[in-house]
């Protein structure tokens, strides 16, 4: 497996808080990677850094072998942790803001709606009629994206995510407020557009869902990379538990004691 | 049907002068038309691209000044004054725009502001060249291929053909992507990006064509008007354009372009009491903003979302 997105030591401070402090990692391609870890621990503030949003103090992130470090390259697509949408736009309108499909369209082709616009326009709309059936919203296409519920919304982000056929998706909490019978939902759908050749890095604090989906999964803490590898192996780690947990103070003690 | 009730406003518009032959009635029609235009300018900095824009006043009277005095003191003729007003407004507003689009929301809005009194400034205390509060009076009725548009009907002609042009590019830019593309940044800009949209790109071309369309309409109305003087960067003018956007509904092409036809029509329809005119006038907005709030093209957007979600349930 090669990777498809690598950082190194990136790091980012606000105010002299290290929100991430010299994290490493890689995505190969192909898999769907989970980013866990407590609040503050920098999950968010590093695929800010990755997708273009913040630009890191130090560190380096290339896609495919190219640096990309600081752009907010195309190829990376995001949703927000805090559901995003055009809420005037109905469905298709709102997956028809992406650029990609008409990068090689002019201003001028779209003022004249050219044939070779309205070509672009109508593979574009075709694409995303096929999107949102594939997240299921085919009933609601002709709603403003503003009606939707908070599930639906996210799904419809996923789709609009998707749109530009980006290499990498990075998903901020995708099930995050969803409702419990519809994450299996996600989960299926997630599975399908990865089977379809799309790599996914999905922060999530559901480790439920993380680990019945990942194929690989890092763990930060306080900025720093804890532990990386199948979900399994660090769903039982110990530094894990206690970073979620907390230490336990009898065996705190009982160390102390023994040493 | 739609091309049908387009081509019958057309020929509506087209029969006023002789229809009513009142140059009274011919010169409120014109006005309405140059305002509209300026509206659905205004429609497209505010309305698309969400950007409250005072300066649009200063445009309008740049624009104004720009072709009277390409006229008056440089001895160019009337379609030169047009051209140059376009220029000289885009590239004012591009060097206003670049730095004022990078700020905030509010701060836009006060620049913006500042920049329209500024211009007022000008045209008041630059005497040697705008003669100051006199203004510069007498301007000439412009003439093409040795015929004069002297008179009010004819002058009305040439506004309908600038308002067709003007709403026409207005129409084809606000319908097409770089509409929705513009009205997407409005609605959230980080979602945008994300999409791949460069903000600025989009908000400072939505800033200097509405710019170029404005400073075009009032250079034309100042020489309906025959003169040109500090009042023409009055706050009436502004007041006017934004009325006519949020009446029409912000973001919706003919909503705007409706009420910009009717409520410069109001003010004179009113005048059977010239007294309580203003009055019932400023009653009427009021009442307009509480049942429409959103705009004549909102309360539609809005029965068309409740007819949407009955036939969903």
């Amino acid at each position: 497996m090669t990777a498809l997105l690598e950082v190194a030591d990136l790091a980012k401070a606000y105010r002299g808080v290290h929100a991430v402090d010299g994290v490493s990692f890689a995505v190969a391609s192909g898999t769907i990677t989970g980013m866990i870890g407590p609040n503050g621990s920098g999950k968010s503030t590093t695929i800010d850094c990755l997708s273009g949003f913040q630009r890191a103090d130090r560190g380096r992130v290339s896609l495919d072998g190219h640096d990309i470090t600081g752009l907010a390259p195309q190829k990376i697509a995001r949703t927000f942790q805090t559901v995003r949408v055009f809420d005037q736009f109905d469905l298709v309108a709102n997956l028809m803001v992406a650029v990609e499909p008409f990068r090689r369209v002019g201003w001028h082709d779209a003022l004249a709606r050219t044939a070779r616009y309205r070509a672009a326009r109508d593979a574009a709309e075709a694409r995303a009629h096929e999107l949102i059936e594939l997240v299921g919203l085919t009933r609601l296409v002709a709603a403003p994206a503003g009606i939707l519920s908070y599930g639906q919304k996210k799904l419809l982000a996923l789709a609009a995510a998707l749109m530009p056929k980006p290499r990498l998706v990075v998903l901020d909490e995708p099930v995050a407020g969803v409702n419990p019978t519809r994450i299996n939902e996600v989960a299926d759908i997630l599975r399908k557009v990865n089977a379809a050749g799309a790599t996914f890095l999905i922060v999530e604090h559901n480790v439920e869902f993380i680990t019945g989906l990942c194929d690989h999964v890092i763990v930060l803490d306080q900025g720093k990379k804890l532990v990386e590898g199948p979900p399994a192996e660090v769903h039982s780690d110990q530094r894990v538990l206690d970073a979620y947990l907390g230490i336990d103070e009898r065996q705190t003690s009982a160390v102390a004691e023994a040493s | 049907m739609k091309q049908l009730l387009f081509a019958a406003a057309l020929l509506a518009l087209a029969a006023v002068p002789p229809s009513f032959g009142s140059n009274y009635i011919t010169g409120v029609v014109l006005s309405g038309l140059v305002f509209t235009v300026a509206a659905a300018a205004l429609n497209l900095v505010y309305g698309y691209a969400g950007l409250l824009s005072f300066a649009q006043l200063g445009f309008w009277g740049i624009g104004g000044y720009c072709s009277a005095l390409t006229v008056m003191r440089f001895g160019g003729n009337f379609w030169e004054g047009l051209l140059v007003a376009a220029l000289v407004n885009a590239a004012i507003a591009a060097a206003v725009g670049l730095p004022t689009l990078r700020t905030g929301r509010h701060a836009f809005v006060i620049i913006t502001l500042s920049f329209a009194l500024l211009c007022g400034l000008v045209a008041r205390d630059w005497v040697s060249l705008t003669r100051g509060p006199l203004g510069i009076p007498g301007l000439p009725a412009p003439s093409l291929f040795g015929f004069a548009f002297s008179t009010v009907p004819r002058f009305y002609y040439l506004v309908l053909a600038f308002a067709v042009l003007a709403l026409g590019f207005l129409f084809a830019l606000g319908t097409s992507r770089i509409g929705d593309t513009l009205r997407a940044i409005k609605q959230n800009e980080p979602l945008a990006r994300s999409q791949g949209v460069s903000p600025l790109a989009y908000k400072l071309a939505a800033f200097v064509i509405g710019a170029i369309v404005t400073g075009l309409a009032g250079a034309i109305y100042v020489f309906y008007l025959k003169i040109v003087d500090p009042l023409f960067l009055d706050f009436y003018y502004m007041q006017t354009f934004l009325i006519v956007v949020i009446i029409g509904g912000a973001g919706n092409f003919w909503g705007v372009v409706l009420a910009g036809l009717v409520m410069v029509a109001l003010p004179e329809a009113l005048r059977f009491s010239n007294d309580l005119r203003m009055v019932i006038y400023g009653a009427i907005l009021v009442v307009a903003m509480l049942v429409l709030p959103r705009g004549v093209a909102g309360w539609f957007a809005d029965r068309r979302l409740a007819a949407l979600r009955a036939s969903l349930k």
